[in-house]
């Protein structure tokens, strides 16, 4: 467990100056962060599950921690929620959970045996792949509610879904593979035996009849091995052909369709030979070798995060006999529904009664609030943020403005990179070569040797099919992509490991980059000893539960705040209240009473004063991301140039760049002017990777060659950056660089063995020394190690 | 050796029965997670509430 010593032993984040909660686990202390965080894990261990923290992998900041209302869950206890959600009743009613925040195995043990333990639950699955938990329970004994709140007091984020989110595609895909899989295997393993038969009848003598039945048999076998499990390679040959792009799957259809029709025209007619063996194992290495690299593809995040956690739930719809609270799902165009201060807009809609301020940095990036009135329409996925709104819904789910973005950004991430592309296009001439020389070889076979043609042009055929050639890159990539998602990388274009391996320059953007981009403070001094540190904070926290000011954010802590009486904001000077009866002010130098402090121009200092007297000064700035001076060093090691590129003052940004040890920044640039940078920099002939916010620095983002933009949460769904680093850390980026040259370097592996593997295998073949069932086995191992060799790219550190 | 002729085509039925069973199984969702059941044996289920802070 990575958790250091400033970090919380539960949720991983940063631990607050002045908290000093803690928790035993295992005889052991460890540090917290919040009353919630410490709540939870000693529920973990009260309950004995405290190998949840041992089998952990390591955490993500923020997953984990409990959410605030509890009792919000209680709107799915009412008879429509129940029927929306759930399957079956009473004794046996089911529901099928999102389970947002679930990252490892160890979730999943400790989700699933909490649920146990709740009376009446009679099976809880979760899969932590999908993100789905399947629950079924004794509605009399716990109500949905109480699993939704265990969920919740565990710090999960579950998501109620109604039933037709089982049948997604890759689920399909995987079952549908398995089954092949099945099929391929058991068919070769029962055709190898009868043919083991059939070769010791070959040599010591069997009779014909004997003879006949073996072969009768495998050809029984062999059937839906090469109608069922082999299908997926005659359609994939038939569309290649449709659009005038062979690929790997023309030759090993026509290998495997002739070698199947000779065998069943040999056994009908009794011939030479039959070569059922061949095609099976042919066909269960090719089957084995798309298994695994389905795997890899599939094992990317899941998609219907970004959209689905984004929304409510749950809407309050105007019905003409009252209000009722509905699933978001069954909100149809025309409804009205109410949304509260603070609650995020379920649908795209009309405004059609209240004015209020809302939120829309998930969809334009504009973090500033946009006032709406009457008229004005109102995005889904947007944060209403003061007065009550009554909207008329216009688009819902998919088709909403969010809906279409992370379509989109899907749409891209799936998108093909130019790279593979080009392999395929390759494979694709490769074929019709192959097959022009399978031609020459079996004419020439003919002419010399007519009873042996077949056998050879088979062979050859099999043993040079390119699949190796045509699986290298993508598999690797796939392994890549996968491995990078595990550390909270997301390579949405696929072109990216390769940009990212050349990269000889990294640009970063300041706030929100190397910063944290949310003020935080930095140091506090206690001007009156009758205080302390966590005192001032506390007492600076409950003051500030009455501002809106951004600074305010600062000040928030997770504890029992004293209360404050008459509390009031001085717009522009700070805010005061009565504490314990005297009174507070927090804000500038002369609104708490005097008072001065060293300035040195890089953060911002607000002042604590009782009773006209300052008691103690912060320091409120924009924090480095802790990691930040150490990955910089580790790029610097790797011979990348680094430079910084900011729109912040001269002063703060080469305070930074000392503090980072960086010699080239660049202050107060324009988007223009940074993109003028890049373009400087890519005409000296360097490759540059910018690290920037995926918000400001869009046109810088897309002028670079590969670009990386954090992920401030509500923003993945619109960047469009080629990587997005999800959670807080920088490290990541590091193994980025590492890694894609790793990958490179694995891609020419690969195709540097299948070039050489085909070079050395056609004239053998072509010669007539290689028999079909030993070409089957050179070509299937020569695509499985190409496919292993990718898969070592998963296992990454 | 004619035994075989009963013997094989009976080996063929239990082959069917196999992939039938699997085939159902997949159907049924049992193979849709191929990652957690390698890691969940090694989880204890019999450790008692409260074991948690004097293990």
């Amino acid at each position: 467990m990575m958790a250091g010593a400033d970090t919380c032993f539960h949720c991983a984040l940063p631990i607050p100056a002045g908290c000093n909660l803690t928790v035993m686990i295992d005889g052991e202390q460890h540090r917290v962060c919040c009353p919630g965080c410490k709540a939870v894990a000693e529920l973990i261990c009260d309950s004995g599950m405290s190998q949840y923290y041992a089998l952990r992998e390591a955490p993500e900041p923020g997953v984990g921690r409990p959410s605030e209302e509890a009792s919000e869950w209680r709107v799915f206890d009412s008879d429509d929620m129940l029927s929306a959600f759930t399957v079956g009743a009473g004794d046996d009613t089911e529901a099928t959970l999102y389970v947002g925040g679930v990252y490892c195995a160890a979730c999943s043990w400790l989700i699933e045996s909490t649920l146990m333990r709740l009376p009446g639950v009679a099976a809880a699955e979760l899969n932590p792949v999908t993100h789905r938990l399947r629950v079924r329970w004794r509605l009399a004994d716990s109500s949905f509610s109480d699993i939704l709140g265990a969920l919740a007091s565990l710090g999960y984020e579950p998501q109620p879904l109604t039933g037709d989110t089982e049948a997604r595609p890759e689920l399909m895909e995987q079952r549908m593979a398995l089954k092949r899989l099945l099929v391929a295997s058991l068919g070769m393993m029962q055709v190898m035996m009868f043919a083991v038969g059939l070769y010791a009848g070959d040599f010591q003598g069997i009779d014909a009849e004997m003879r006949r039945f073996l072969r009768v048999v495998s050809l029984v076998v062999t059937t839906p091995v090469v109608l069922y499990a082999a299908r997926p390679f005659f359609a994939g040959a038939w569309r290649g052909l449709r659009a005038r792009k062979p690929g790997m799957d023309l030759p090993v259809s026509i290998a495997v369709g002739t070698a199947f029709i000779a065998s069943v025209y040999a056994t009908l007619t009794d011939g030479p030979s039959v070569w059922f063996d061949s095609v099976t194992m042919f066909v269960f290495f090719l089957t084995l070798g798309r298994f695994l690299e389905m795997r890899a593809r599939h094992r990317s995040i899941d998609r219907t995060v970004a959209l689905s956690s984004l929304l409510p739930n749950t809407a309050t719809r105007i019905t003409p006999g009252g209000n009722a609270v509905v699933p978001v799902s069954q909100l149809l165009a025309g409804d009205r529904v109410i949304i509260r201060a603070g609650d995020a807009i379920p649908a795209d809609g009309v405004v059609v009664s209240g004015r209020s301020s809302v939120d829309e940095a998930l969809l334009t990036g504009e973090a500033a609030p946009q006032r709406k009135a009457v008229g004005d329409s109102v995005a889904a996925g947007s944060v209403n943020l003061d007065r009550l709104l009554e909207i008329q819904v216009t688009r819902t789910g998919s088709d909403t403005t969010l809906g279409t973005i992370s379509r989109l950004s899907e749409r891209a991430r799936y998108a093909r990179p130019a790279f593979v592309t080009l392999a395929d296009r390759v494979a694709s001439y490769l074929v019709v070569a192959l097959l022009a020389i399978a031609t020459v070889v079996a004419t020439a076979w003919y002419l010399v040797a007519p009873e042996r043609a077949f056998e050879v042009t088979l062979s050859v055929l099999v043993v040079t099919c390119p699949c190796a050639l045509a699986l290298a890159t993508p598999a690797a990539f796939a392994a890549a992509g996968s491995r990078l998602s595990q550390l909270r990388l997301l390579v949405t274009n696929g072109n990216a490991i390769e940009s990212l391996s050349h990269a000889d320059c990294f640009m970063f953007d300041k706030t929100g980059t190397l910063t944290r981009g949310a003020p935080e403070i930095a140091a506090v001094v206690v001007l009156d000893e009758n205080y302390t540190e966590y005192d001032c904070r506390l007492i600076a926290a409950a003051l500030e539960t009455a501002s809106s000011h951004p600074l305010a954010k600062a000040f928030k802590l997770d504890d029992i705040l004293p209360p404050v009486e008459e509390q009031h904001v001085e717009v522009g000077q700070g805010v005061g209240g009565m504490i314990d009866g005297r009174r507070w002010r927090l804000g500038n130098a002369a609104f708490v009473g005097g008072g001065t402090a060293s300035d040195d121009g890089a953060a911002t200092q607000v002042f604590l004063g009782v009773d006209g007297d300052p008691v103690a000064w912060f320091e409120v700035e924009d924090t480095l991301r802790p990691d930040a001076a150490a990955t910089l060093q580790a790029l610097k090691a790797r011979s990348l140039r680094l430079a910084l590129l900011s729109g912040d003052r001269t002063a703060a940004v080469e305070a930074l760049a000392r503090t980072l040890d960086i010699e080239e920044f660049h202050a107060g640039c324009s988007p223009q002017q940074k993109l003028a940078i890049i373009e400087a920099v890519q005409s000296k002939g360097e490759r540059v990777v910018m690290v920037g916010d995926g918000i400001n620095d869009a046109p810088v983002l897309a002028g670079a060659d590969t670009s990386i933009a954090p992920a401030h949460g509500a923003t993945l769904a619109q960047t469009s950056a080629d990587v997005i680093m999800l959670g807080d850390s920088l490290a990541p980026l590091t193994t980025a660089v590492t890694m894609s040259a790793q990958t490179m370097r694995i891609v020419r592996q690969n195709l540097a063995w299948a070039i050489v593997y085909n070079t050395l295998a056609l004239p053998l073949a072509a010669l007539g020394y290689v028999p079909p069932w030993l070409a089957a086995i050179g070509m299937s191992a020569s695509s499985l190690i190409v496919v292993l060799n990718a898969l070592r790219l998963s296992r990454f550190e | 050796m004619s035994i075989l002729y009963v013997l094989i085509p009976l080996a063929l039925l239990l082959l069917g029965g196999a992939v039938w069973a699997f085939f159902w199984a997949v159907g049924s969702g049992q193979f849709d997670d191929l990652d957690t059941p390698a890691v969940r044996i090694i989880m204890d289920d019999d450790q008692k509430p409260g074991d948690g802070n004097d293990t």
